[in-house]
């Protein structure tokens, strides 16, 4: 195909995908509100419990050992201190043991503790509190059970280092930006089709195949620079950018493959959006199972945007390189290539 | 204004071809309900997963599934427990020995598997730990040592999020039947050129607009009301309720009726209320986030419509108390229903 033809072609849809309003607002503000989100997302995970405390005499070792356990202890003189402090919003929750606690449990009593909880204590945690100041008192007077846990963790232990929602959300907001344009190139299609126009361009030299070859070009440029421009401004490429860049390459060619498809099947705008919406939101769902781990089981898998998730989330979230995701990238390589071939098989009959 | 052709229109409208958008307007508030309350009843519940494989009959599962603080569930064998501690469903799995109760009650020393999700936070680990010793401790029969009271204190509340999300599912509903609706059929007939068909006949634009706004009205105040239904928030006043919606279902017909005489093509629709979602949907964020001053809400007009329903199904609010804000829609609404009049009036004259 002619290098130059080629260049008219994209020179001409480019103007016509922009002078779409709906997709040349669409494409600036959904880059600009992802990011923006992704920002505004907090940076780190608090996985810890904060508790204020009046400690009259536990072991000194226990709060270290506590916090380990992700429990974080703030001391209190008395019990009025910890509820001010409570009331104040410096800690969620107090615990205020009463004075002489030790000697009271050696002469076989049973004192009672005060717990002070903040009113916006979610319901399902308020019964936490009684039950680790129970464990830590029968930890404390040596009334410890017997038992013995063989643990074994599974998957990637993120002990003290758990994924940020924000980086959760990533391969998220790269699927429905990879997506959005998609759309446009679908509407743009569909209104050539419905138009006559393509079939007029093949009345000039012009082939088949360079229509299509300069569409692809199209839509696999306006997804790549939209995806890599997010995945930039958002930190994405810091590690394994080759490995980023690679899947969201394949990544646009699936989804050039799909706007053939929803191309073929539509007439205009609406139709597009209406096919365009349910294939959207199939294609979200590996997605949301990262962001949500355990929201959808196996048949995920099935799906021709989880092997572009999982690439992204994989390397984006535990750094991993080419050896880890390499058959995630040839899986997502077989899918672009079948939707691209399917897109235009269909297409091609649509308009011929 | 001939209330019988309107009539006629309106169930032309009714009987007619639906679009993409009147199906949106049925569907989205449904699906957005069910995978809320699915998302914020498990998923993103605070509350750590906890899955049990019981080899004997240990109460240890029952008392489990009692606790508020976690999810408990059991499962058949070992190997499905092992996936979904894998795939992140669950936070720990733990696999009961069969004469785990009998050894805990004689108090001899007794192994459990326990799997751990790598990914699982430290919080939910102790959590979850914290409970599992409790209950063994119950069961060998052994009594805490404190008695634990706990007193809430302060006056700030939790909020769920199924809560804070409310305002912006009910908000949604009455924008896309109310407003979407109408806005799009508007601009669908001025493009099909079917608009000006109608209008050469008896039927004014006027009577048009009033069968296309009626549309948009009873659609999204039954959808509004389905919404708050499925989120089991009608209130004790369903008159009002009723009412209440339906004002706000007008506000929203208004817009979108103003915006299908301004606006010429789909495309164009699309962007401008792309561009508006931010303004219309402000209050609903307000809500979310109880961070953000209340006070903001107020300058947005849908504020109006949203907080009287809020103060009907959520705060048990009667007539009295909403009558202010409810005058303030009523004024928006005149004046509203003012401007789209003037513009009908001036598109007649613009078409000749």
């Amino acid at each position: 195909m002619n290098p130059s033809v080629l260049l008219v072609l994209l020179r001409k849809d480019l103007r016509l995908f922009f002078a779409n309003r709906f997709f040349a607002l669409v494409t600036g503000l959904a880059l600009a509100a992802y990011v923006g989100m992704y920002y505004l997302l907090p940076a780190a995970v608090d996985e810890t419990l904060e508790i204020g405390w009046v400690n009259p005499g536990l072991p000194a070792r226990f709060a270290d050992e506590l916090e380990g356990e992700g429990v974080i202890l703030h001391s209190y003189a008395d019990a009025a201190a910890l509820r001010a402090a409570v009331a104040a919003g410096e800690v969620p929750a107090g615990v205020a043991f009463p004075p002489g606690l030790m000697a009271a449990l050696a002469a076989g009593a049973r004192p009672t503790v005060e717990i002070f909880l903040a009113g916006d204590v979610p319901e399902e945690l308020r019964q936490v509190y009684p039950l680790m100041v129970e464990e830590w008192v029968s930890l404390a007077v040596g009334r410890p059970i017997q038992i013995e846990a063989a643990e074994q963790v599974l998957g990637v232990d993120r002990t003290g280092q758990p994924v940020p929602p924000r980086d959760r959300m990533l391969p998220l907001f790269a699927v429905f930006v990879l997506f959005i344009e998609t759309l446009g190139l679908a509407s743009l299609i569909a209104a050539e089709v419905a138009g006559g126009t393509l079939r007029a361009l093949l009345v000039t030299p012009l082939r088949v195949e360079g229509l299509f070859v300069s569409k692809a070009v199209l839509g696999v440029g306006l997804a790549f620079t939209q995806s890599t421009l997010l995945m930039a401004l958002t930190g994405g490429l810091r590690h394994g950018a080759p490995q980023i860049l690679t899947a969201l390459l394949f990544g646009s060619l699936l989804v050039t493959g799909v706007a053939f498809l929803l191309a073929s099947a539509s007439k205009d705008l609406m139709s597009v959006m209406s096919w365009g919406v349910l294939a959207m939101l199939l294609l979200s769902i590996p997605a949301l199972n990262v962001l949500l781990p355990g929201l959808v089981s196996g048949w995920v898998r099935a799906l021709p945007s989880y092997p572009l998730v999982e690439a992204v989330h994989q390397v984006v979230n535990y750094q991993y390189g080419w050896s880890q995701i390499g058959g995630l990238l040839l899986a997502l390589a077989g899918y672009a290539a079948a939707f691209l071939a399917l897109g235009v098989v269909v297409l091609r009959r649509r308009f011929q | 204004m001939n209330l019988r052709r309107v009539a006629v229109l309106l169930y032309k409208e009714l009987r007619g071809p639906k679009n993409f958008i009147f199906i949106m307007a049925v569907v989205v508030p449904v699906a957005l309900t069910l995978v809320i309350s699915l998302l914020f009843g498990t998923f993103l519940s605070e509350r750590p997963r906890l899955g049990i494989v019981d080899r004997g009959r240990s109460d240890l599962p029952a008392r489990a599934a009692a606790l508020e603080s976690i999810q408990a569930r059991t499962l058949d064998d070992d190997r499905a427990l092992r996936a979904e501690v894998a795939r992140g469903a669950l936070d720990m799995g733990l696999v009961l020995p069969a004469d785990f109760d009998a050894r805990v009650a004689a108090g001899e020393p007794t192994e459990l598997t326990v799997f751990v999700w790598g990914e699982s936070l430290l919080r939910s680990r102790a959590i979850l730990g914290t409970a599992l010793l409790t209950l063994i401790r119950e069961l060998a029969g052994r009594q805490p040592p404190v008695e634990v009271v706990t007193t809430l204190v302060g006056e700030a509340q939790s909020l769920p999020w199924e809560q804070r999300l409310l305002p912006f599912v009910v908000l949604m509903s009455l924008m896309l039947g109310g407003l979407m609706v109408p806005a799009t059929s508007l601009v669908e007939e001025k493009q099909h050129h079917t608009l000006r068909a109608v209008t050469t006949t008896a039927a004014t634009l006027g009577e048009v607009l009033a069968a296309k706004g009626l549309l948009g009205v009873v659609l999204s105040t039954f959808m509004a009301a389905v919404t708050l239904f499925l989120n089991r928030a009608l209130g004790a006043q369903p008159a009002l309720l009723v009412g209440t919606l339906a004002m706000g279902a007008t506000l929203a017909a208004g817009v979108g009726l103003l915006l299908g005489v301004l606006v010429r093509d789909i495309n164009s629709l699309f962007a401008t209320i792309k561009s508006l979602g931010i303004f219309l949907y402000a209050p609903a964020l307000v809500y979310m986030f109880p961070e953000i001053p209340a006070w903001i809400g107020r300058l947005f007009p849908t504020y109006y419509l949203i907080q009287p329903v809020i103060d009907i199904v959520q705060h048990g609010a009667g007539p009295a108390e909403v009558l202010p804000d409810l005058l303030i829609l009523a004024g928006l609404i005149a004046a509203l229903l003012a401007v789209v009049g003037l513009a009908g009036r001036r598109a007649m004259q613009r078409a000749g």
